[in-house]
Parts: structure tokens; C-alpha cells; sequence
């Protein structure tokens, strides 16, 4: 162990040296020939136009800049504008344009401040954030200093509990001199606190040059910073499907890293469809047998369980989606089988046209009993798994009444019902499922020791359009989340009506659209501009990446930056001219190389000469 | 209610096991009937561990599916209900269609029956070759196919697995006759022929060409008739083959564009290698573009000096060679674009430092929208001979670095009258435009040893519409059409008998569909083109003047997908490219009479998983049910 440590000591000291004699050369020599030099820029820190690339590369060594010019780009925008290179933008901030020097070997998080209950839970906090800093380095902060950095956390709440009543704001107080760098995060709830750290850990920058494998790398920490924040809206969720295809664990844990970076805080995991069903049931393990596209692609009870934990330390929470009663199919198939009878119908059929939207059909079958049994079972398993107070989504969308009707089970079933089998016999159909899904999702969650009347989560339909919605789905109970495109009237028809609502207008939020039929893309600009009404009944919105034409390959550079931009129309809502894409894409440019450290690959706004030059891509 | 779980199991297990038997029996017959040769071949070859799952790769998972071929497809069966538990690549390879990409245009035989092999049981042994350069080259093109099913054997963690009776050697023997230049050339005929078949213990390989390329088309085909079956954790091959093949068109390119973003030297030989898979072989590298100057040559390292990025978002001489060199293996040219007149920025603007004037105008200038179609603005300086000075070293030392000295690309688009305008209020722009054009095929000409190449490319624009078309020399000059395919003026090069590239905006250009990056406009092109439309662009058979019309024959060269890059870096590369230009590859390959049909479909979801293997991220045509499924999605 010692003889190691020598050897690494007597490198590092070669390597200062090296530095120096470097260094000296470059002074002696008056004037570098062209090709002695590396090109390199700097940036400018102008009141009201953002960073500004100089007019001529500099050659090597910057000796005397001034105190709003850098070497990284990076650095220039944690400290350029009224909110620096903070995303989601807080909703009140003062920045010096100052910074000192971090390690963080000396960074240190007092918690003495918060209570017992939460200091676990902010102690793996801490670690995110402190590894989130080293990130910004690439994995290594060569220059160490010794100045003591100590986040003072204040955790009002002892509660854990992460729902949207939760209270999400904190205050940050940044202060340094020249020995030392006192924060203080004051916040009600370790979520709120866990943001403030989010909030400290982007204003500090990496200082090394842009486009550059200069191994040297040092953190700057903005020297003074007054912020109080808190969100616009309480639920800010982001979609993913994988059941069109599968998305490893790893994949799910580096969105749910950059979620946790844009303030986002819930994960809607559309986990099961009719194309597959990945999600490990240990009291039906036919599920995923006859489901999973292999032996791999299974989420294990055990891998869930984990990754819900890993999601609350970063602030999100986790809401599965099984969908039913349509877009049910394969994981459903084996009912014949076992004795008894169909579970679902129309699975896998091969006129696919007339039974479903979407190959391959599948949606469960209401008449048989054995289906509802089955998802007992299913449901129970989730309640296991879900943290409490369980948040839980029972899909709920285009039932196609085709499929139903093409099934004499079911329509002799709808007979003895007394239902006709026209358009609203089978919305009678369709309603006594959810009612009889929910009865069983409400038992089993009171068996699993959660407390009664939990909010269900419900896609948008046409059971919920206004003239029926409160026949069949209670507004106590259910949220509806409401995909229409943006000119439909549905939304505030449910506001109106006192639902509680989250809006995803498919037409701007949905991340698969322009790669298929006549969908439009939108870009991260069109996705920010969209606002959601201000109303108690709005608890948020979300932003969709379903996953047909997206799998682990695709996946970052689709959904991101793109989300970023909803994230902070829903945490910060900003309104005016400073509201717009143009005053934020400095910022998203900030958030890019950021996330980019923390190893989610995001697409790139515009040519990178735009990013050098802010304002001049207009 | 808790038991249910436990005496479900049970009684259904019971219950199972007798329908099990039945599917079981039908099944096999069914199978018997329509794969008898491709399972008889399987039990005995894989002898004691045949027809269970054998090994997998994780101990204790057993595969959940097992595809049996039926009526020509592939179906997707729970494997515990099968005698045959058969992975869905090797269903797919043995069943019926080809799975080769691109389809070849000669006659294809494909034998239904597989054998086991290794990579390391791979031989070349060169019958016959016109040249030491030409054998050089074959055996490292062999040698790097050869890591392609290593690389292949690693993903299964079976690349150290010692070879057992059953597998066979792989013995390739090839015979070039013709050209001794290695270099994808105008000219070269990559036309090849390939038959594989047992001989004793081992898989002979015969496979003749007329040119290295033409040979090494021939390694990539024999390399698609290899394959990685998931199940058995081995590599297979097909057992025999004749595939006689040659290309439709004779230029296939990529265009990528390095300036708007800054892409690693790693992401271009990724993309080289996706290339050389489907048998493209033009990658055409617009390095340079008012946004940067990343080329750090020698003759001209001010360039790169003022035109980079920074220090790391450079391509040295070496990292070009490195690229020239990989390219080549593959039978592809690396066609170097340095755009000029317009089109130049920062890299330009050291002339009054040094001396020699100023060597552009309007670099920078604001505002923009005024002087170009997009920030920021910069055009060469026309009257300045120092300019040209510069553009024969800058095209002297691309050729050295490329070795492609027959065709050249002088970029030439979107030249702005106004900037040129506000500095020669004497003279027409257009004739300044032509006079450079002019100026810069004698550089290039000088460049080039004295001798002008025989085909050099410029972008369609207002140069190249009548009255200024028929001042280029159409025995120099071909022209890369990049409007639209519904454009008068893209028809009109064509119909004027001018070699043409096409890259039809409405067809061909990858960057489409992704909105707006600046606030001011409402969209680059749109919408995004599907690998279907790519696919189904044929505008030679819509538009070409029959030859009874007496009008002139289209003289098309070939066509390229582009990839401009303002909205788009390293990162997003691969799935933003692929499959969609493995689309295009074929369109120009095989230049089939069908559209995206099934069998292409399923052809084209096969070589996603070769890319993928390949270490390429390309994107999902669709659901991985769809995949499992073949046809049931159409």
C-alpha cells in the first residue's frame, strides 16, 4: 500500500514539473509559430447577450483574463445571466458572478439539522450529489484545494413519504470566503432538500476548455447564491414504455438520473402492453413466460424493487401502468392452457386491422372470472412492491369494441348483463371492469397494509368524456390523464367537473411523434412553449416516450434534452419574453453538457457554433 | 386467496402436460413436413446437446421461444412446446428468404441447412491477384471480417472456446483478376461471384472478382451467411451458396457533415464499418462549413487553427489516414468536401495577419439572414489569388491523404449574391461565381498533377440552372442534385445530360423533420424520411425520358444520403443514420422493382442485428414483437 502510494506521489510530482517546464516555454518563446499552438477560445460573460466567443483563438496560456472571460464555455454560463446555468430555472435567485475553487474531498454535509427518521435517505442523497460533482470532471478533479466546502442541510419533516402533496421548496444560501464555502439548504422535506442539493451541484463547473482531452481539471463553485424555489405544478412526470421494446434497468436508471437533474419527479413506467409483458410476477410467473420477449428481458420483483428505491433518492416517484383492459395480449395467452379459459381475447389475431389499433391485438376478457383473479394476484404483487402511499395507474385507453364483440364469450356475457352490444353496451362493459379492477386493487392494497383510498391513475378515453365520465369513474378516486391534442376540449371539460387531471396533448409531448404516419416532431422549442392551464385540478403534465421505433440504442438522444424543456415548464412556468425558448437556450446548452457528465447522451440543440455564441443563431 | 397462486400452478401443470403433447405431436409433423432437411441436419450434427436448450448464456435461463419455419415464415412458438428449440436468427437464415443485404442482382442459391464454425477456422488462401498492393489488401480486408465474427463470438463470450468435431474449417479462396489498383476507382467493377460448399471436413470458399472491391463485396457476402445462433451460443454457416452479384449503380455514398458538430474520429470509423456492411462506397465527408474548419492540414494549419472548435475537435492528417486506410478495406472512397466559395467562416479570416489579404468576406457578419441561409455567414474572396493558392494546397494535400485523385468535390452551393455584391458593385456575382469556379478547377487541376479528374462534383444551384449550366464543362463537371425530386431545375441537369449524384432533399436528406433550431424560422425540411420512402425513391424510373423521346439518356451515377448535422452530434449519430441509409444502399445496389415489401422488411430487420452486433446503434424498425413475429405487423 505504501510503496504504491510513493510511486504515485513521485508521478504526480513528475507531472508538476513537467507542467512548469511546459509552461516556460511557451512564455520564452515571444511569439508561437502557427502550428506551435493549439487553437483555443475563450469566453465572455456581456451583460444581457450571454457568452461570447473571443474574436481570434487564443494561444496557450491565459494569464491575465479577466474576471468574466473563461477558458470553458461551461464555466462562463454557470456564472453569465440572472439564473446562470440552472435548469429547471428557480422561481427566485441571486448569483455572484464570483467563483472559488472546490474538491470535493472537502466537501462535507452537516445533517445535524434534520431529523434521525431522514438523515438515511439524505445521506445517499449526498452521495448523488457529490458524485454528480466529481462527473463534471469526467471521474477525476485533479487540482485539489484544501478550502473546507460545508452544506448545512435543515429537514423540517421527519415524513418520507413522496406524493404531490409533498412539499417540494427550499431555500439555498450559498457563502464563501477566502478559507471557506458555507451552504445552507433549508427545505420541509428531504425532496425539497434533495433539490437544493440538485440546485448547489449546477452552480459549480468543471474549468477545463471546451473540446479539449486536457487531463486538468479543477471545480468552481459560484461564490455567493440566494435562491428560493419551488414548482409551478406538483406532478412532473416522464413516460416510458417497455413493452414495444424493452429497455434495460441500467437504460431506466440513467433516465430516471437526468429526471432527477431537470426536477422531475415522476417516473410513469408503462411497463406492460399487448406486445409484451417484461415486469416479473412472482405469483403469476406465466406472465412473464408467455410474455417477456426472452429469458433477459424481465424486470425482476427484486430489480424493482431496488430501482424504486434508487428512484426516491432522487426525488422521483415510481407509478407503474398496467395497461388493461386493452393493450393486454402476450403475457395473457396462457389461460386455455392452465383451465381457465381465455384471460384475454383477440391475443396475437391475425386480421389485425379489425380488432385493434396496433399489431399485436390483445384485451382481457371481462366475462371470464379467472381474468379477475389472475389480476388480483398481479395487483397484490404490486402492492407489495409499490411505496407507500401507492400511486398507481390502470391504464385504461382505446378499448376497441371490435374485439370484444368478436368474441361470443363476451357478448353472451353482455347479454346476461343486460347490456346491448352497441357502442354504449360496451362502455357498460368497459366501466363494470374498472369498477371491478378497482375494488380489487383497493383490497389488496389494504391487505398489503396501505392506507384506504388511494388516487388511481387513468388515460383519457372515451369513458371519460364528459357527458359519461361520472357514470363510471369517481372523481374522488381517479386522476385522469388526459392525452387529447392540444385543441381539445376535454381537458378543461374535467377541470370544470372538478377531476384532477395531467395533461400530455400527445400533438406536442409525445417524443415518438414524426417518425411514423403523418405525426409531427417536436422539437425541444414547441414542447417548451406549450402552458398547461393554472388550476388546482392541473396536477401537472408529462412527457411520453413510447417506445414502438425506441430502444436502449435510440433511447437518450430522443428523449433528451427534449424533456429538460417540459421540466422546467412545469417546475418554473416561466411567462413574458423572458419566458421563451430564446431566453432559455443558453441555459438548456448548460443542461446538455451537464447531463452529458452524468452520462445521458442528449441531443444537440443547433450547430456548435451556435452554443460559442450566444444570441447570434436567432 | 393465497394458496390460489400455488394450486393453479398445479392443476394447470397437469393440464398442460396433455395439451402439451397434442401441440406436440402436430407440431413436429408440421415441422417435419416443411423443414425435414434443416432438422434432420440438426439432430445429427448437433449431436448429444441437440434439442434441448443447450447452453445459454447465463447458467439456468432457458429460452422462452423457439421459431419453427412454416409456409416460408418464421413462427414464434413457447419453446417448451416444441421437439426443436431453434433461435429466431437461425429460423430466419434457414427459412426462406435470403437475409442477405443488400439483395444481390445475380442468381442466389442458399442451401437450407447449417454447420457450426469459428472464426479462427478461417483461411484466405489468394488463388490469384493482379498485384502485391491488391493481395495486401485482401488479406487485411480478410483479416477484418475475420474480427467481425470474432467480435460476434465475444457477445456470446465464446471467442476462447476450443473448436469439437463438429465444427468445420472455413477455407476462402479468391481470385482477382483484373485492375492491380486496390483503390475504389470510377472504374473499378465490383462485380464478384461466390460459391461455398463442403468438401470433406471443412466449407470451401470460392470467390472471384475484378477488382479488390469486388472481392471484398464478396468477404461481407460470406460474412452475412455466418451468424450468431443465440441458443446454442455458436457461430453457424450455411452449408452452401453461389451468390453471383454486382452493383446497379456505381456511386453509393454517405454524406456526413463534420462542421455543424464535431463528431470523433471513433463515430466515422463506426459509421465506415456500417457502410462497408451494406456495400456502399462513397463516404463523403463535408469536413468543413462557415460553422468550422476541423481539418488540421499541413499545408493550411491556420485553418483549422481559426476554424475549429477547439483543440480536441480537430482531425489530424493522421486521424484522416487512420480513416483513408479502414475505408479502403471496406471498398469504400473517402470523397473529402472542403465547401467553397460560400459556406466558409473563421478558418478564412488570418489573411491580413499573414500577409496575403483578405482571403473571405461577410465572415461573421450580421445581419446574417442578409447574407446567407444561415448563421453564421462567410464567403471566399474571389478576386484575391492568394485564395487559390490556398485551395490547390487544400485539394493537393486531400488527394495525397485520400488516394482518390478520379473523382473530386468542390462543394459549390448557396453562394450569396449580396455579400459578393457589397464588395464588387462592378461585376455580375454570377460571373464571379463562374469566374471561381473556374479559378478553382485550375487549382485543382494543378493540384492534381497537371491533370483535372475525370468527374468533379458540384452541388446543384443557381450556377448549375440555365444560362450558367451549359457554361460547365459536362466532360469535367457532374453535378450532386440535392432539390427537391419535384424541382424543374433538378429534372433539368438530368435531362441536359450532366453526370449526376442524386440526393433529393424530399428523399434522401436524414437531417429532415427535426423542426426548427432557431426561433426566427419555422422548419428546416420536413417531415423526417422513413427507411420506407428512402427505399421507394426511385426517381430514374418515374422521370426518365424513354429513348424514343430521342431526349438524352440520364447519365446517373449513383445517389447519397445526407447527413447534415445542425441538429445533430456525436451521440445521436448511428440511430439518426442507420438503418435508414442501409435503405439506400440497397435502393443502389439492387435497385429492386419492389418497394419496402415484406421480405424487406425482414431482410432489413436482420442487418439492423448485424450493425448492432457490429457495435452500431442503430435504430428499432418497430416493436422487438414484430421481430419475433415476421409478417405480423404488415
Amino acid at each position: 500500500m505504501d510503496k504504491r502510494w510513493l510511486v504515485m506521489r513521485v508521478a504526480a510530482i513528475l507531472v508538476i514539473v513537467h507542467l512548469v517546464s511546459c509552461n516556460d516555454n511557451s512564455i520564452d518563446s515571444s511569439k508561437p509559430a502557427a502550428s506551435l499552438y493549439e487553437p483555443s477560445w475563450t469566453y465572455k460573460c456581456i451583460p444581457d447577450e450571454g457568452c461570447q466567443r473571443s474574436e481570434s483563438p487564443q494561444p496557450g496560456v491565459h494569464a491575465n483574463m479577466s474576471s468574466l472571460t473563461f477558458e470553458s464555455m461551461d464555466l462562463c454560463r454557470t456564472v453569465c445571466g440572472r439564473f446562470g446555468g440552472l435548469w429547471p430555472r428557480p422561481i427566485t435567485a441571486a448569483l455572484s458572478t464570483q467563483t472559488v475553487k472546490i474538491h470535493p474531498n472537502y466537501l462535507r454535509f452537516d445533517l445535524s439539522n434534520a431529523p434521525a427518521e431522514t438523515r438515511e435517505v439524505l445521506v445517499q442523497m449526498t452521495q448523488v450529489t457529490t458524485q454528480n460533482l466529481i462527473d463534471e470532471c469526467d471521474g477525476n478533479v485533479t487540482e485539489i484545494v484544501e478550502t473546507p466546502v460545508v452544506v448545512y442541510i435543515t429537514v423540517k419533516t421527519s415524513n418520507l413519504n413522496l406524493t404531490w402533496d409533498t412539499d417540494e421548496q427550499y431555500r439555498l444560501d450559498v457563502q464563501s470566503k477566502e478559507k471557506n464555502a458555507v451552504i445552507h439548504i433549508v427545505a420541509e422535506t428531504v425532496y425539497g432538500a434533495r433539490h437544493g442539493l440538485e440546485t448547489f451541484s449546477q452552480l459549480v463547473s468543471a474549468d477545463k476548455p471546451d473540446y479539449t482531452d486536457h487531463y486538468k481539471c479543477s471545480l468552481r463553485l459560484v461564490s455567493g447564491a440566494k435562491i428560493w424555489d419551488r414548482p409551478v405544478y406538483k406532478y412532473r412526470g416522464f413516460l416510458l414504455d417497455t413493452s414495444r421494446n424493452f429497455i434495460p434497468m441500467d437504460d431506466i436508471k440513467r433516465m430516471v438520473d437526468a429526471m432527477a437533474t431537470v426536477k422531475m419527479n415522476v417516473f410513469h413506467w408503462h411497463v406492460t402492453d399487448s406486445h409484451s409483458f417484461p415486469l416479473e410476477s412472482r405469483r403469476v410467473p406465466q406472465f412473464t413466460r408467455y410474455g417477456a420477449y426472452s429469458a433477459y428481458d424481465i424486470y425482476t420483483v427484486d430489480e424493482v424493487k431496488e430501482f424504486i428505491h434508487y428512484a426516491k433518492v432522487r426525488g422521483v416517484r415510481v407509478v407503474i401502468e398496467i395497461d388493461s383492459p386493452a393493450h393486454a395480449g402476450n403475457g395473457w395467452q396462457w389461460g386455455k392452457e392452465y383451465g381457465f379459459g381465455d384471460l384475454a381475447v383477440c391475443v396475437n389475431a391475425k386480421a389485425w386491422r379489425n380488432l385493434c389499433i396496433q399489431p399485436p391485438c390483445g384485451q382481457l376478457n371481462p366475462a371470464n372470472p379467472a381474468m379477475y383473479r389472475v389480476l388480483r394476484d398481479l395487483y397484490r404483487d404490486l402492492a407489495e412492491i409499490l411505496p407507500k402511499p401507492a400511486l398507481f395507474h390502470v391504464g385504461g385507453d382505446e378499448v376497441f369494441f371490435n374485439c370484444w364483440n368478436s368474441s361470443e364469450e363476451i357478448t353472451t356475457y353482455m347479454k346476461n348483463q343486460g347490456y346491448e352490444t352497441d357502442v354504449e353496451g360496451f362502455i357498460k362493459l368497459w366501466g363494470e371492469f374498472h369498477e371491478k379492477a378497482l375494488k380489487i386493487w383497493d383490497e389488496e392494497l389494504a391487505d398489503a397494509g396501505h392506507a384506504a383510498g388511494q388516487p388511481v391513475m387513468i388515460w383519457s378515453s372515451e369513458l371519460t368524456q364528459a357527458h359519461r365520465i361520472h357514470k363510471y369513474l369517481n372523481k374522488d378516486r381517479y386522476v385522469i390523464e388526459v392525452w387529447e391534442p392540444v385543441n381539445s376540449g376535454l381537458l378543461p371539460q374535467l377541470i370544470r367537473m372538478g377531476y384532477n387531471t395531467v395533461s400530455v396533448p400527445k400533438d406536442i409531448w409525445y417524443l415518438d411523434h414524426g417518425f411514423w404516419g403523418n405525426t409531427k416532431y417536436s422539437n425541444w422549442r414547441k414542447m417548451y412553449a406549450h402552458t398547461l392551464p393554472r388550476d388546482p385540478n392541473v396536477l401537472g403534465g408529462e412527457v411520453a416516450m413510447w417506445s414502438e421505433y425506441v430502444d436502449s440504442q435510440a433511447l437518450d438522444t430522443r428523449v433528451w434534452p427534449r424533456a429538460a424543456a417540459v421540466a422546467e415548464r412545469l417546475w418554473a412556468d416561466p411567462a413574458g419574453a423572458a419566458g421563451g425558448a430564446g431566453a432559455a437556450e443558453a441555459r438548456l446548452n448548460r443542461l446538455r453538457s451537464r447531463l452529458a457528465a452524468r452520462g445521458v447522451r442528449s441531443d444537440v440543440l443547433a450547430p456548435a457554433w451556435c452554443a460559442q455564441h450566444d444570441q447570434h443563431c436567432l | 386467496m393465497k394458496s390460489w397462486g400455488e394450486a393453479q400452478w398445479r392443476s394447470a401443470s397437469s393440464n398442460f402436460s396433455r395439451v402439451g403433447r397434442l401441440r406436440r405431436a402436430l407440431l413436429l409433423l408440421a415441422a417435419a413436413a416443411c423443414t425435414a432437411a434443416g432438422v434432420l441436419y440438426w439432430r445429427q450434427q448437433t449431436d448429444d446437446s441437440a434439442h434441448r436448450p443447450l447452453q445459454s448464456m447465463l447458467a439456468g435461463v432457458e429460452p422462452q421461444w423457439s421459431w419453427i419455419c412454416r409456409n416460408d415464415r418464421c413462427e414464434r412458438l413457447l419453446a417448451s412446446e416444441t421437439s426443436i428449440v431453434q433461435s429466431l436468427p437461425t429460423c430466419n437464415m434457414l427459412c426462406a428468404s435470403t437475409q442477405l443485404w443488400p439483395q444481390p442482382t445475380g442468381p442466389v442459391s442458399l442451401a437450407t441447412a447449417a454447420v457450426r464454425v469459428r472464426s479462427n477456422g478461417f483461411s484466405l488462401k489468394v488463388l490469384a491477384s493482379p498485384s502485391r498492393q491488391v493481395t495486401e489488401h485482401l488479406n487485411d480486408a480478410f483479416f477484418l471480417m475475420r474480427d467481425d465474427l470474432r467480435t460476434l463470438e465475444r457477445t456470446a463470450g465464446i471467442e476462447n472456446r476450443r473448436s469439437d468435431s463438429a465444427t468445420r474449417d472455413v477455407l476462402v479462396r479468391v481470385a482477382v483478376n483484373g485492375s492491380g489498383d486496390p483503390r475504389m476507382k470510377q472504374d473499378t467493377d465490383e462485380s464478384y461471384k461466390l460459391a461455398l460448399r463442403p468438401s470433406g471436413k471443412s466449407l470451401v470458399v470460392d470467390i472471384t472478382a475484378h477488382s479488390f472491391s469486388g472481392a471484398r463485396h464478396g468477404f461481407e457476402t460470406l460474412s452475412q451467411l455466418v451468424w450468431l445462433d443465440p441458443y446454442t451460443s455458436s457461430l453457424l454457416a450455411l452449408e452452401a451458396a453461389t451468390v453471383e452479384d454486382a452493383p446497379k449503380f456505381r456511386y453509393r455514398g454517405l454524406l456526413l457533415d463534420t462542421a455543424r458538430n464535431y463528431f470523433p474520429v471513433s463515430d466515422i470509423l463506426r459509421t465506415i464499418d456500417a457502410m462497408g456492411a451494406c456495400k456502399m462506397n462513397t463516404f463523403h465527408w463535408h469536413i468543413s462549413d462557415s460553422q468550422s474548419f476541423p481539418l488540421r492540414l499541413t499545408s493550411a494549419p491556420q485553418l483549422a487553427q481559426h476554424g475549429s472548435y477547439g483543440p480536441g475537435a480537430i482531425y489530424t492528417t493522421d486521424d484522416v489516414k487512420a480513416i483513408v486506410r479502414k475505408a479502403r478495406l471496406r471498398g469504400i472512397r473517402v470523397l473529402i468536401e472542403v465547401d467553397a466559395p460560400a459556406h466558409v467562416g473563421k478558418a478564412w479570416t488570418w489573411g491580413p495577419l499573414e500577409g496575403l489579404g483578405h482571403l473571405a468576406h461577410c465572415v461573421e457578419v450580421e445581419p446574417w439572414s442578409t447574407y446567407c441561409g444561415e448563421p453564421p455567414c462567410g464567403q471566399l474572396n474571389p478576386r484575391n489569388p492568394n485564395v487559390y493558392k490556398l485551395l490547390e494546397r487544400i485539394y493537393a494535400e486531400i488527394i495525397e491523404l485520400t488516394g482518390v485523385d478520379d473523382i473530386f468535390h468542390l462543394g459549390g452551393d448557396e453562394v450569396s449574391e449580396r455579400c459578393w455584391a457589397q464588395h464588387f458593385n462592378d461585376t455580375d456575382p454570377m460571373e464571379l461565381w463562374i469566374d471561381f469556379t473556374r479559378r478553382a478547377m485550375l487549382a485543382l487541376e494543378r493540384a492534381n498533377g497537371g491533370k483535372a479528374p475525370q468527374l468533379t462534383f458540384l452541388w446543384s444551384s443557381r450556377l448549375t440552372q440555365s444560362p450558367y449550366l451549359e457554361r460547365l464543362d459536362k466532360k469535367r463537371y457532374g453535378i450532386q442534385v440535392w432539390g427537391s425530386s419535384r424541382w424543374p431545375e433538378s429534372r433539368a441537369v438530368l435531362d441536359a445530360g450532366y453526370r449526376t449524384v442524386i440526393s433529393h432533399v424530399d428523399a434522401w436528406y436524414l437531417d429532415c423533420g427535426f423542426g426548427s433550431w432557431r426561433d426566427s424560422s419555422d422548419g428546416h425540411c420536413g417531415p423526417y424520411r422513413s427507411w420506407q420512402q428512402i427505399y421507394e425513391h426511385r426517381p430514374w424510373i418515374e422521370e426518365m425520358p424513354s429513348v424514343a423521346t430521342g431526349a438524352e439518356q440520364w447519365r446517373i451515377e449513383g445517389g447519397a444520403a445526407c447527413q447534415w448535422t445542425e441538429q445533430l452530434a456525436s451521440g445521436g449519430l448511428d440511430a439518426r443514420v442507420w438503418p435508414r441509409t442501409a435503405a439506400l444502399a440497397e435502393r443502389l445496389w439492387s435497385d429492386r422493382v419492389e418497394g419496402a415489401t415484406a421480405d424487406v422488411y425482414l431482410r432489413l430487420d436482420t442487418q439492423r442485428s448485424r450493425l448492432l452486433a457490429k457495435g452500431i446503434h442503430a435504430a428499432p424498425l418497430w416493436p422487438r414483437w414484430c421481430s419475433h413475429n415476421p409478417h405480423a405487423c404488415l
